[in-house]
């Protein structure tokens, strides 16, 4: 990558160096170099050498072996029964004969090495799908030590995805076992995670990944894992301002709530939706937070105006009666009443195997416990003609 | 800073000092503003450099340091039992929050929360989010999770089993959120020791009251019961003057069932006239 001209932007060579050189251990690079020409910096690279500036580019090349460089490395052979070990004795002989025994490509490349000829590349293409598999360096028979691998992946797709100014919403880390495996561990598994809002945050989709990893039991020693991006969207990353920003107001909520959903499960972190019914239980219909995420969107819905309680319970606490008054720690005092719910013939179900309908015939009290605070309960008429007393929610 | 400032005015005239004998008159009031702000007198309510959330309660806020709860801090809630009065109490800060637009996080309640009732207190279907987490350890889990993300408009988490080594976790977890957070433990809780910098102990009364102990915040110690005047959103509207003070009608029907007792051997059914009130309905 040609950088003279954008030097200032990363502040100076020497910090770019080191920028590179933190940032790339954590992608697998082994060996960084850095050179006047790129050939020369890959063939230092070859040589377990860094530093190209050091001393003028043809001393430092003319003592490097001859596999260096590919297209001197294919005449190895010829080269080395002329007596050549190094770049520098090759570049000794005659060009006249170089030219006329060996093809074309050495003389071009040791001229484009040492700085002599213009590099011409050819332009990086991304590709249009992420798909990367990596072997793992040792078999890893525990599903959270996948994420080492597979966080060396999540960051070869985020840089694929800031380069196409993308974000991801789903993405798919597959496995497959070595082959020392049992014949009952079949060739590997692979693991689907979705998020609420394309992102192409490192951290962030390693910290789902983790939670989600945690739940897997590998059924035998993994070798090779692949991630691939399955949805993609276009994202534009925020825009920096001139002025200082107020301050970071902390991580989005979304994000929390996702990692959140990924340990306790999708169920476990709800969001309310109104539904326009009378009878409490059905008043409020809880789902996913990340499914409605997409919801979010709706003008509220309007208040109602009659007494509502701010807790129920999920299914009423039938109460005891001491001389035809419930009882809840105590004797309730009924205080105003009664509110009549009835309906919901309509609101079909099936339960244990027979259709049944939801309805309900109730009178709703506000009633005060000295203990429990103020109460909502219900009188209704059971099956068998008895009258009985409910306990609701509470006006916590 | 604050100890030997406050010797240096009341200090006695055998001190060498010069400035303080040729002084002696000089009242606190005299101090430059920068001192007079960072100087804290031992009976003064601690003023928190930190933002505060107006609890809605005048009395209240008279007491609490800063005039409020407190953000970038934990708030313990003491209840005898949960579910009684959390919302009663806190219904300003949740309406506050959600009217500045941000999303009111409840960590495992005793009961499913009932958006109809809480729309009273401004919270709307966008801005409410239930957490149902069940184990102690994922409760303090999620709870240390927000805390840190510093997402939530207003944090409430019901923690009946924390440990006093796991709040102090959360506090300083907290110092960087700038939402006031608040945990509803059981009463049992007053006797351990806490990290929390406000602890209050709430009960209610049967007269629509809150009774509220401070029973730690920083400054001098809180003595007594404040009682808030509170309605649970919605009831406002059909309370009649005799239901303004329920205690009455319950001390009267104690008073029937005393009679009842003592004098005629086979009781009328007091409540019977409800449940025929309402069959008649049916």
């Amino acid at each position: 990558m040609e950088l003279e001209a954008s030097v200032r932007l990363f502040g100076g060579k020497r910090r770019l160096v080191e920028r590179v050189r933190d940032e790339s251990a954590a992608l697998g690079v082994a060996q960084l170099s850095w050179a006047p020409t790129s050939l020369a910096a890959l063939a230092l690279a070859r040589a377990a050498r860094s530093n190209g500036f050091a001393a003028p580019l043809a001393e430092v090349l003319d003592a490097l072996p001859l596999d260096a460089l590919s297209a001197v490395a294919a005449h190895r052979a010829t080269l080395a029964r002329l007596g050549c070990t190094t770049l520098g004795q090759v570049r000794a002989l005659p060009r006249g004969g170089l030219g006329r025994r060996f093809d074309a490509a050495l003389l071009a490349t040791l001229d484009q090495a040492y700085g002599l000829r213009p590099e011409a590349h050819r332009w990086v293409e991304i590709p249009d799908t992420f798909a990367v598999r990596l072997e793992l360096m040792a078999r890893v028979e525990l599903a959270p030590a996948l994420l080492f691998g597979a966080r060396r992946l999540l960051l070869q797709m985020c840089g694929w995805l800031a380069a196409r100014h993308a974000g991801v919403t789903a993405f798919t880390l597959r496995w497959w076992h070595d082959a020392m495996r049992s014949k009952a561990a079949g060739e590997g598994g692979e693991l689907t995670v979705r998020t609420a809002q394309p992102t192409r945050d490192v951290e962030h989709l390693t910290r789902l990944l983790a939670e989600h990893l945690a739940h897997v039991v590998l059924s035998a020693a993994v070798g090779d894992v692949q991630l691939l991006a399955v949805d993609v969207c276009p994202l534009a990353p925020p825009s920096l301002s001139l002025l200082p920003e107020p301050r970071q107001v902390g991580e989005n909520l979304a994000l929390v709530l996702e990692r959140i959903a990924a340990r306790l499960g999708p169920d476990q972190v709800l969001r309310p939706l109104l539904c326009e019914d009378h009878r409490a239980e059905w008043m409020t219909h809880w789902q996913p937070a990340a499914a409605s995420a997409v919801h979010t969107s709706h003008p509220p819905r309007r208040c109602v105006d009659i007494p509502q309680p701010s807790f129920v319970l999920t299914q009423p606490l039938r109460l005891a009666l001491r001389d035809h008054r419930p009882l809840y720690q105590g004797v309730l005092q009924l205080l105003a009443g009664p509110h009549r719910v009835e309906g919901g013939w309509w609101d079909r179900t099936v339960a244990d195997g027979q259709s049944a309908t939801r309805h309900v015939a109730r009178d709703y009290w506000v009633a005060l416990s000295e203990h429990a605070g103020v109460l909502w309960v219900f009188q209704t008429r059971l099956d068998d003609e008895q009258i009985a007393w409910f306990l609701h929610g509470m006006f916590a | 800073m604050s100890l030997p400032a406050r010797r240096l005015h009341d200090a006695p005239a055998s001190l060498p000092l010069p400035v303080v004998t040729s002084a002696p008159a000089a009242t606190p009031r005299a101090l430059p503003r920068d001192i007079e702000a960072a100087l804290w007198r031992g009976d003064q309510i601690g003023v928190p450099v930190t933002a505060v959330v107006p609890s809605g309660f005048a009395a209240l806020d008279a007491e609490l340091p800063g005039g409020g709860w407190p953000c970038n801090s934990l708030t313990e809630l003491l209840q005898p039992q949960p579910g009684v009065a959390e919302w009663r109490l806190l219904g300003d800060a949740v309406r506050r929050a959600v009217a500045a637009g941000r999303t009111l996080v409840v960590v495992g309640p005793p009961h499913s929360p009932h958006l109809p009732g809480l729309q009273h207190l401004g919270v709307d279907e966008r801005h409410l989010v239930w957490v149902r987490a069940d184990r102690p350890a994922e409760r303090l889990w999620v709870t240390e999770q927000l805390i840190r993300a510093n997402a939530a408009g207003l944090l409430l988490s019901w923690l009946p089993q924390a440990r006093p080594e796991q709040i102090r976790r959360l506090q300083l977890c907290a110092q960087s959120c700038d939402a006031p957070v608040f945990l509803c433990r059981p009463v049992t809780a007053a006797s351990e020791p806490s990290a929390a910098p406000l602890r209050v102990e709430l009960r209610f009364g049967a007269d629509w009251e809150l009774q509220l102990r401070l029973l730690k915040r920083k400054g001098p110690t809180h003595e007594g019961v404040l009682t808030l005047a509170s309605v649970p959103g919605g009831l406002e509207s059909i309370l009649t003057p005799r239901l303004r003070q329920p205690s009455r009608l319950i001390a009267a029907r104690q008073a029937r069932d005393t009679l009842h007792v003592v004098g005629s051997p086979a009781p009328r059914r007091p409540a019977a006239r409800a449940a025929v009130r309402s069959l008649a309905a049916h």
